[in-house]
This record gives structure tokens, sequence and C-alpha cells, in this order.
């Protein structure tokens, strides 16, 4: 019951983006697509996962002080992992994702579960909390990219949606759009929520 | 003279036309967290600028010296992001030491500067732009001004919003993305610029 | 002192472990990006220049391009890469030359330009009308030339048209002193 509890925290109710306001600069940056969107989603996951998982098992192994080099570096290793295959077997994706690859490893929300959770629980229950979070960072990723792709280009995953008509409004895709679209969905959360109570 | 046109050119770039927050959307997690008083925001731009021309110059001469000569690219993101790290606890203890009153005002900032991304990404971007010795460090040095001007006008108008009446459902982080978005658009004045 | 040897010795043996494991995960992943790159250079060479089948590299001062030979071993044109530094990218393309030094086709095969605006360059309705333009008339409408620029990004467009006319003056050069020179 309570393994079920930690893998879905975060989907919603600690959704890190949402919620907890971490990773700010991927959600922001390449959410111009979906198609971006679920690269970034995915490999940031996998990164999660990954290292949540090892984290938990060198947790008796890494001596307290050093503790957050020795993340580091196990983050930013996989890290460099994903971005080599995705170079090797998705190149397109990892053309337009960029930069952003390597910047997972400054992504807050993976050295912060492996500092507020994996260090502390056991593997089996990381892993749990790595793919929750990471899956709802992925969910908000995608509906931001869905937002902005619609009222930027009028399509979805690079299909037109909207009719030919529609006059795109390009600012969504640029970096102000990202920001308006992000505070008005935060803003609609907030009044969900403060309804409820 | 050439030189000095070149790096003029450059400031005027990395300082407005690819503001690391209005353009590149890069150090975000700071901007929005500390961007809510004045004198905090002055502190923590201080000590970004301070650390990207630092970590430019060493991550510069590590890739140039030791990762490239013994074909070791792949291990640049984490050779990167070390030398960021233990360059932050380095400087933090260094500060503590010769200026006690300068670490009480950035002392609280440095820590959080290892996982700001903007500093990891004016290395990397230093890397893709192929960027020479001299205009990596000129770079990164003013990306930071960049970054800090964002951040300090950022806080002026939090400071003014605090004061505002706003919806309670807009509080806080929505408002303050709304202006961070409202900035970026002013800031797009400035894309047709190429010098 | 004790204590410092031994986290040292513990970040020690991650790092070492890590650079193996990443050593090992690139030896296995560079040749395939290699080989990827190459084929992706391959297929670009032979869309921009459908006639020819098979490809030679020349050289001339650092300028690099392709000869294109048919079946019967009938040089049809020739290909370069034109590397224009546009917006927020060094633009790449692709250029299929035809032996009279008209050009053939285009394909922007790198860009990292703004979504909705620069971006654009990519669309085939921007890529098709270079096909049988020549030197002179390689400029944007703004600057008097036959290009029309996508809308809102002039300086994608001059950088893409400017780099493929400085890579067609190359290509001349290189031409004319291959034919007087009498190499084969």
């Amino acid at each position: 019951m309570s393994a079920m509890k930690e893998f879905t925290k975060g989907f919603i109710k600690e959704n890190p983006v949402f919620v907890m306001a971490l990773g700010l600069c991927p959600t922001l940056a390449v959410t111009s697509s979906v198609a971006n969107a679920i690269g970034m989603g995915l490999a940031a996951t996998f990164v999660l996962v990954a290292s949540n998982i090892l984290i938990s098992m060198l947790k008796s192994f890494i001596p307290d002080k050093v503790r957050i080099p020795a993340f580091i570096v196990v983050i930013a290793s996989f890290v460099t992992i994903v971005d080599m295959m995705m170079h090797a077997y998705t190149p397109e994706l990892h053309k337009s994702l960029g930069i952003f690859i390597p910047l997972i490893v400054v992504n807050c929300i993976i050295l912060g579960r492996a500092e507020a959770f994996a260090s502390k629980n056991s593997v089996f229950l990381s892993l749990l909390d790595g793919l929750g979070m990471g899956l709802g960072f992925t969910l908000a990723l995608i509906v931001l990219g869905a937002v902005r792709e619609l009222l930027g280009a009028g399509q979805l995953l690079g299909h037109q949606v909207l009719p030919q008509t529609y006059k795109p409004m390009l600012v969504a895709i640029l970096a102000p759009g990202a920001f308006f679209t992000m505070g008005l969905l935060k803003g609609l959360l907030n009044l969900v929520t403060n309804k409820k109570k | 003279m050439e030189f000095i046109s070149k790096i003029f050119t450059m400031s005027i770039m990395a300082i407005f036309v690819q503001n690391f927050v209005f353009s590149r959307v890069l150090g975000l997690c700071p901007y929005i967290g500390v961007s809510k008083k004045l004198d905090s925001a002055t502190g923590m731009g201080m000590a970004v600028i301070f650390v990207m021309t630092l970590a430019s110059t060493f991550t510069w001469l590590i890739r140039t010296y030791l990762l490239i000569p013994m074909h070791l690219e792949y291990l640049q993101t984490i050779a990167f992001i070390l030398t960021i790290a233990s360059l932050v606890q380095f400087v933090e203890m260094a500060i503590q030491k010769v200026a006690p009153t300068l670490y009480k005002s950035l002392g609280v900032y440095l820590p959080l500067i290892t996982t700001n991304c903007a500093v990891l990404g004016v290395t990397l971007l230093n890397v893709s732009n192929k960027f020479n010795f001299i205009e990596s460090i000129f770079n990164a040095f003013f990306s930071g001004i960049g970054f800090t001007m964002a951040l300090v006008l950022m806080a002026g108008i939090r400071e003014r919003l605090e004061k505002a009446n706003i919806p309670v459902s807009m509080k806080g982080m929505p408002i303050a993305l709304i202006v961070a978005g409202s900035m970026a658009l002013a800031f797009l004045g400035f894309a047709g610029f190429k010098i | 002192m004790k204590e410092y040897i031994r986290f040292s010795l513990v970040l020690f043996v991650i790092a070492g472990l890590a650079s193996g494991i990443l050593a090992y995960v690139n030896s296995i992943s560079s040749p395939i990006i290699a080989d990827n790159q190459k084929k992706a250079e391959i297929l670009a060479r032979k869309s921009v220049l459908p006639e020819a089948s098979d490809f030679t590299e020349k050289n001339l001062d650092n300028f690099k391009y392709f000869v294109g030979i048919d079946k019967n071993k009938k040089s049809v044109g020739y290909t370069f890469i034109a590397y224009g530094p546009g917006y927020s990218s060094t633009v790449q393309t692709m250029v299929g030359v035809k032996p009279d030094l008209s050009i053939e086709n285009i394909q922007i095969i790198y860009q990292s330009e703004t979504p909705g605006l620069g971006a654009n360059c990519v669309k085939p309705d921007f890529q098709k009308q270079f096909s049988g333009m020549k030197i002179p008339s390689l400029a944007v409408d703004k600057d008097g030339g036959k290009v029309v620029s996508l809308t809102g990004a002039t300086i994608s467009s001059r950088a893409i048209t400017k780099s493929i006319k400085a890579g067609l003056l190359e290509l001349q050069k290189a031409v004319k002193s291959g034919k007087s020179g009498g190499s084969k």
C-alpha cells in the first residue's frame, strides 16, 4: 500500500514541476513541442530511476560528508550514458534537445530525490519514487508542450490539429510563451486546490 | 582595436540579445527563488558572476589540456560539474577566511550555485560555440552580468508586487512567471540585432 | 586525517568505476554515431544531386567538395556543405551544383534557429527556390537578390544565402584551377 503511494505521489500531489517548482529550466526551455517534451521527460526519468537505485544501494558505503560530490558523479555518469545513447540511436532528438541533455545533471529534481529519498530508503522504494517522480515530470512537460505547440503552431506532435485558418501565436513557442504558459497553468492549479480547501 | 570591438559585440550579445534568463531560459531556479528581495538578488548575482568566470577559466583549461589530449571528451559533463562543485566549495572556504563580511552576504548563495544550470550552461556553451580562452572568460563574465541584471530587475518588480492586489491563486510563483514572461517579451525586441 | 583518506578513497573508487563504465559505453556508441553521421551525409548528398551514383572527395585550400559521378563515370555535378552563422546557430546546408555552376538542389542539414521563424528554413518552399539559381542572383530580396526571405527571419535567410554564395565562389575557383592545372 505504501509502495503504491511512493509511486503515485509524484504524479499530482507532489508533482516536481507544478507543486514543488523544481527543474524549471528544462521544463520551460525544451517544451516548444510535445516531441521534445517526451524525449526530455523520458531521458530525465531514466537518469532519475538509475541514480535513485544506485544511490540507495551505495548509501551505506558513501560517507555522509562527501555524499553530494559522490551523488553528482553518479548522476553525471548516467546523464553521459543517456547523452551518448541518444546521440547514437535518436540523432534527431539529440540535435533538438542539444545542450539540455548534459544539463540534466543540474536538474534539481534528480539531486533532490537522491538527497531527500534515495539516501534514506530501500532500493525498491527508491525505484518507485524515481519512476513516479520521473513520470510526473514527464507529464508536466507534456502538458506544457501540448499547450505551447497547439497555440504556437496549431499542431500536436507535428500533426496539424487546428484548422489551417488558425493563425499561430508564435510567441507561445518562444521564450516568453514558456513563462506565460507555466505561470497560467500554475495559477490554474492553485485555483483548483484552493477551491477544494 | 579589432579585439575591443569583438569583446564589445560579445558583451551586447551575452547581456541583452541572448540573455541567459530571458532568451536561453537557463538558471531559473535561483531566478524565481532568490528574486524576492533586492539585496539577496544582488548578492546572488555577484556570486554567479564570480563563479561563472572562474568556472569557464578552469573548464577551458581542463578540456584543452587534459580531456582533448587524452581523448576523454566523453567525460566532459562529469569533469565540468566536478570542477564547478569543487570550485564553489573552494571559493566558499577562501572567502570565509579572507573576507568574513563578504562571506556573510554571499555565503548562503554559494552552495546553491553548484546546481545552477546557468553556470554549467555557460561552460558547455563555450565549448559548443568553439570559443577560445579569452573569449570563454569574457563570455562567462558578460553572461553573469546579464543574469544579474535579470535578477535585480525582477527583484525590484517583485518588491512592489508584494503590495499589489493580486488574485490569491496567482500570488507568488505564477505572477513571478508572468512578469518574467513580459520581460522576456521586451527582450525579444533585441532579437533582430546582429552586430 | 584517517577520515579524509577514506573520503577520498571512496570518491576515487566511484569516479574510477564511473569513467570505466563510460569508456565502455563510449566504445559502443561512438562508432554508431560516426556511422550515422556518414550515412546522413551520403543521403543528403544524393538528395541534392540525384543523378550521381558515386562521389569523390576533393580539397582545395581548406575547401572540401565532392564531385558526383554517374554510372558511366561521367561527372554530373558537385556538392559541398555551406556553413552560415545564423541567428542562434551555424546553419549547415548541403548544396548540389550542376556542371554549369547553377544550383541543382539544396538541403538544410543542421540548424537550431528560432522555432516558427528561422527554423522554417527547413520547409521545402524555402529550399526549392534555390534550384536553378546562379551566383549573381544569390542574395535575399532585401539586398536586391532573388531569394525570398522567410517571414521575420531575414538573419537566417541571409546567412544561408550568403554561405551558399561563398561556397559557390570557392567551387568556381576550385573547378577552374582543376581544369587549367589538368590534374585528374
